[in-house]
């Protein structure tokens, strides 16, 4: 064990810093401990206990978006058009996990939670669809669409105040994505998407836990443009695509069919949605 | 749970000097052991080592003294406590799910009582800490950077004792006492061996070296967990008595000055 107060100093393993990446030898472990050179390859800088990388033979493929941008609309459409093309999808989202979903949930209703413990629970949940639901389907070659990822939950964290090394170094066991989109949508658009959907919006949505402000729309605004500002941070940090999420939603398809046909290597057919999800079609 | 947690009182209590400038710590960042004015004591150890009956019988001495303390307990935090019984019964947890589990039930605990009692100047006792996460979860193979990071937030404690026993005496006090292992509790999970007493042993083993190797980068005090109870419980009290400035915890302690 490296000395602690030395430890304590250091930022550990922050995603940007795979280069140092000197992980310390687990004795006596059964598992495979993948190279660094392939944990480097895969994860931002830990490798998952017990993973071989070379096993990987899907694609995963991250969007990311504030509420309202169009991510699940665009998850629906992309899922009809791989299988259409003959791949087989998973999907996975936050709060999704069967460890600890249900859990967030009730934690998130009571509003009885800090926001550390918080965090470390949506951590749990993350790396229990890792483990559980993605990797098990990249194995199978399968192409996993993942409705938000570690970088929402950055964000979330690094607004509440949250050291960034910190929640970065939790999240440096996470898998890398092979594209990450980022639909971006001015938060006043986002606004009156929610709330057409729901006539409402919710406490957390609007980030009421931070006192921003009284007024829900407000609330809303300021929380949702932190957000957007952690994600600008991360966009140049991390190779997003980003995309307009205020254009027409088959626009919008049709950028995110091309750059996912090119990573799957087929050609970028054309597609119109079947009658079940005509109605997402605008 | 004491009353007074929210509103520790400041003009009473007298808090040292270096205190009064505390602010509450950015979580995630290290906390600074001089960051408030109450004190921490922790007990660590394998299973079987003694350590929960002697942290007892020292909570009994402070108590029966009347000094202000709170006494917590590692993985109870009510939050997180279905979702890790649901992963243990459902055999759900992996090394990584497991670590995060009790961290988050640490950082409740932390943030809702630990960090608070230790401002409102209170003694914390805690029955394992976050070297039971080191050397627990290291043993399964997690990166131990990845866990030193983990528990950053965790404040450093002003008494680690850590309970040191042969393997052989404490496998043997936790066989002869408990009807059936379970399996976490076993290292099942590890797959180091089909039986559960077998598993246990090679499982704690490892949690013992890891424990070793912690000794001096953490400042643990080691006491002999197979010295009679009275004996090791007199050095425990000596010790505490020597390094923390007890008459701040003991009733009225700001009349009497």
């Amino acid at each position: 064990m490296p000395d602690q107060e030395k430890d304590k100093e250091k930022a550990a393993a922050a995603l940007t810093a795979t280069a140092d990446a000197t992980s310390a030898p687990v004795p006596g472990t059964a598992t495979k401990t993948p190279t660094e050179e392939e944990a480097s390859q895969y994860f931002y800088g830990e490798a998952l206990v017990g993973f071989d990388p070379s096993e990987i033979t899907g694609s995963l493929i991250v969007i990311e978006g504030m509420d309202g941008s169009g991510r699940s609309t665009q998850i629906a459409l992309l899922q009809e058009w791989l299988e259409s093309e003959g791949f087989a999808v998973q999907t996975s989202g936050l709060r999704r996990s069967n460890l600890v979903g249900r859990d967030i949930d009730e934690l998130l209703a009571k509003n009885a939670v800090t926001r550390l413990t918080l965090s470390l629970m949506y951590a749990t949940d993350f790396f229990d669809q890792v483990e559980h639901r993605i990797l098990p389907a990249l194995r199978s070659g399968t192409v996993v669409l993942a409705d938000r990822f570690i970088f929402t939950l950055i964000a979330r964290g690094v607004v509440r105040g949250i050291n960034r090394d910190y929640i970065s170094g939790l999240y440096a066991m996470a898998l890398r994505p092979h594209l990450t989109f980022w639909l971006n949508v001015r938060p006043e658009t986002a606004f009156a998407r929610e709330f057409k959907k729901a006539q409402a919006i919710s406490y957390w949505e609007a980030g009421r836990d931070m006192s921003l402000s009284h007024d829900l729309y407000w609330s809303f605004i300021r929380y949702q443009t932190m957000i957007k500002r952690e994600f600008e941070v991360m966009a140049k940090r991390h190779n997003f695509i980003e995309l307009d999420g205020e254009a027409s939603v088959s626009s919008v398809n049709k950028q995110l069919r091309q750059r996912i046909a090119d990573q799957l290597g087929i050609r970028a057919t054309k597609y119109t949605p079947s009658a079940a999800l005509a109605h997402l079609w605008r | 749970m004491p009353t007074n947690v929210t509103e520790p009182q400041d003009q009473k209590t007298a808090p040292r000097p270096e205190a009064a400038k505390s602010t509450l710590p950015q979580p995630g960042r290290p906390v600074p052991s001089r960051a408030y004015p109450g004190a921490l004591i922790v007990v660590e150890g394998t299973d079987g080592s003694g350590k929960s009956t002697q942290l007892y019988l020292l909570k009994r001495w402070l108590e029966i003294g009347g000094y202000r303390l709170h006494f917590t307990e590692w993985n109870s935090s009510p939050l997180v406590k279905s979702a890790t019984r649901r992963g243990k019964q459902r055999r759900l947890l992996t090394p990584t799910t497991f670590s995060l589990l009790h961290a988050a039930d640490f950082a409740d605990r932390c943030e809702r009582q630990i960090m608070p009692l230790l401002q409102g100047d209170y003694l914390v006792l805690a029955d394992r800490y976050i070297y039971t996460a080191f050397a627990r979860d290291a043993s399964r193979g997690c990166p131990p950077r990845w866990l030193r990071n983990l528990y950053r937030f965790a404040p450093i404690p002003d008494i680690t004792f850590y309970f040191r026993a042969p393997l052989d005496i404490a496998v043997h006090r936790i066989l002869s006492g408990r009807p059936k292992l379970k399996y976490y509790e076993a290292g099942m999970d590890l797959g180091l061996s089909y039986d559960r007493a077998e598993s246990f042993r090679l499982f704690q083993a490892r949690i013992l070296e890891e424990y070793d190797k912690m000794v001096d980068t953490d400042n643990f005090v080691v006491l002999d967990g197979t010295i009679p109870v009275n004996k090791l419980q007199k050095q425990m009290r000596d010790i505490v008595a020597s390094k923390i400035d007890l008459k701040r915890f003991a009733p009225h302690a700001a009349e009497a000055e």
